[in-house]
């Protein structure tokens, strides 16, 4: 554990030095012009920072979904959550109240929880199953409400794409800082309950039995999980597959204690979001980007694939 | 160390009823009864799982004014049925039993230690660094019974805790519970009527979600066994011990 965490932090630093310097522009750090000093400090800065922040926050998020719901598969999109954090970005931008952003994204994401909460709580108990069978349908129906601005608006359309693809060219240091917060409020507020939540990959009888609260665990889990997400998504827009390939690879690393998960998925997310968005800067000449999103989705998911095929049994158990 | 007087637990259709029951430290109890007649959900009350009508007193206190944390000091339950979906080796999923003396963030060096002990005293130690997923049923039963021991409580509950364990560790788990029994409240569930009389002092029976019969072994009758079980039962005697057998249901009209 302990060496898992000195490399992660050693590799972290690694990228943001080399994300800070390399890019359309690449910086020589002891021969700087003033352009270059401010590229540095008010460009390239703010925008590592911020991509290492949502790694941080969706690969966080992503496991406390995998623990509410008691499945691997679990993280942001399959709840929900993210697409309805995008629906409220896109009614933003529909708005022309570009500005407003990730406040919308917010109240769609909180609204959408609250949905699939409602729908999936029985007696205030959660059901895991009927709520990945709400986030599902949620999803979808978040789709469908924007595909259907996207017809309406024809002039919108080329931003909203550009949005809903992802990426963090609009980083500024209050984004930062806001970020920043969230993810050390949620980092402090979950290592409180690292027993717990080992215990909640029991059965309910066994775990509250074993003085776990159980639904209140879930509930406050949830929340943060909600929160994280809403605040990626209106930051930087979608982006895939972190939620769930970060906390997959510590796991096959054989990290299994939410002690050694938690700080793990927050160190890796981060250093495979910064890692993403370098390639998306870099992968076209002349200063072109690709949204990282694309870069995301296209990487994760041809590790997610191999990890299925290849160790497929050691994945998880499921009884 | 329990003392019940009229409790009522209702859930759905079914109605669990306990007029009273008082139970002391030292002794080791066993709950008999078909399926369906009130066992788990006896024990899922005497835990605090179920919300119940009626007077419960733990070791001399309302149970409805103990903290939550207090009470899972106090008892602990072995569940019927218990899943794990993440690959935990033995020796964490028998440490997070003493998870009522943590902070929530980890363990303590003295847990450790009582885990230790407990994988040894439960003959699993050799298996503590096995998933335990990947355990055989019997030895999955021993790992969990070994999770409930470990928290050391002075009032243990065991639903079927010896369901698919060898006839060579049941009999090392009973001789275990009678061990520990003398300075606790034990009460387990069990289907083998022959084992349970020859083994155990004082029986429980549930018909039909009702506390039928308190009796010790020497009240034990082939009436009213029969009638808990609704099959024909006969009992022989063999010098000190009794064996009791199944005649089966439709002997009586025979």
């Amino acid at each position: 554990m302990k060496k898992a965490m000195y490399s992660l932090i050693l590799l972290l630093i690694l990228m943001v030095v080399l994300a800070t310097l390399k890019g359309a522009v690449s910086i020589d750090l002891f021969h700087m012009s003033n352009t270059e000093r401010d590229i540095l400090l008010f460009v390239r800065l703010p925008r590592v920072m911020l991509s290492g922040l949502v790694g941080s926050a969706l690969a966080l998020s992503g496991l406390l979904f995998q623990y509410v719901m008691k499945n691997p598969l679990a993280d942001s999109f399959t709840t929900g959550v993210s697409a309805s954090s995008a629906m409220g970005a896109v009614v933003a931008i529909l708005l022309g109240l570009g500005f407003l952003i990730p406040l919308f994204a917010l109240a769609g994401g909180i609204t959408g929880l609250v949905i699939v909460y409602k729908i999936s709580s029985v007696r205030g108990r959660v059901q895991p199953i009927t709520m990945l069978l709400a986030g599902i349908v949620l999803s979808t129906f978040s789709s469908a409400t924007i595909s259907f601005m996207k017809f309406l608006s024809d002039d919108a359309v080329s931003s909203i794409i550009f949005w809903l693809m992802g990426g963090f060219q609009d980083a500024s240091v209050k984004k930062v800082l806001a970020l920043l917060v969230v993810v050390m409020l949620s980092f402090l507020l979950v290592r409180r309950h690292y027993l717990g939540l080992d215990i909640l990959s029991f059965d309910d009888t066994t775990a509250l039995s074993s003085g776990v609260e159980v639904d209140r665990l879930r509930k406050e889990a949830f929340f943060l999980a909600a929160l994280l997400t809403a605040f990626s998504v209106g930051y930087a827009g979608i982006i895939g597959f972190v939620g769930l390939i970060v906390p997959h690879v510590i796991r096959l690393m054989r990290f299994v204690k939410a002690s050694e998960l938690v700080p793990l998925s927050i160190l890796g997310g981060a250093v495979f979001m910064i890692f993403n968005d370098l390639l998306s800067r870099t992968l076209l000449s002349e200063g072109q980007e690709l949204p990282v999103g694309i870069i995301t989705s296209s990487i994760g998911g041809l590790f997610f694939l191999y990890l299925l095929i290849k160790r497929k049994r050691e994945l998880y158990y499921f009884d | 160390m329990i003392n019940l007087k009229g409790i009522v637990a209702k859930q759905g259709g079914f109605t669990l009823k306990v007029d009273s029951l008082s139970l002391s430290r030292g002794e080791l109890v066993a709950v008999l009864g078909n399926n369906g007649s009130g066992k788990s959900t006896f024990l899922s009350v005497l835990s605090g799982l179920k919300p119940f009508r009626g007077k419960y007193i733990l070791d001399g206190r309302e149970f409805g004014s103990l903290p939550a944390i207090e009470r899972h000091r106090l008892i602990s339950l072995l569940p019927q049925q218990s899943s794990l979906n993440m690959p935990f080796d033995v020796q964490y999923v028998v440490l997070t039993g003493r998870y009522p003396y943590t902070d929530g963030r980890g363990y303590s060096s003295k847990d450790m230690e009582c885990t230790e002990e407990t994988l040894r005293r439960l003959d699993i130690y050799h298996l503590r660094h096995r998933l335990f997923n990947e355990l055989s049923g019997g030895e999955r039963q021993r790992v969990l019974l070994a999770r409930v021991i470990n928290r050391d409580s002075p009032v243990m509950l065991l639903d079927e805790p010896l369901s698919g364990v060898d006839l060579r560790h049941q009999h090392e788990i009973i001789d275990l519970l009678k061990e520990l029994s003398s300075d606790k409240t034990i009460l387990l569930v069990v289907h083998d009527i022959s084992l349970a009389v020859r083994e155990f002092k004082r029986f429980l029976f549930f018909v039909k979600g009702t506390l039928r019969y308190d009796l010790y072994r020497e009240n034990l009758d082939e009436e009213r066994l029969s009638e808990v079980f609704q099959v024909r039962l006969r009992f022989i005697k063999n010098d000190e011990s009794l064996f009791v057998y199944s005649e089966g249901k439709n002997r009586e009209a025979l």
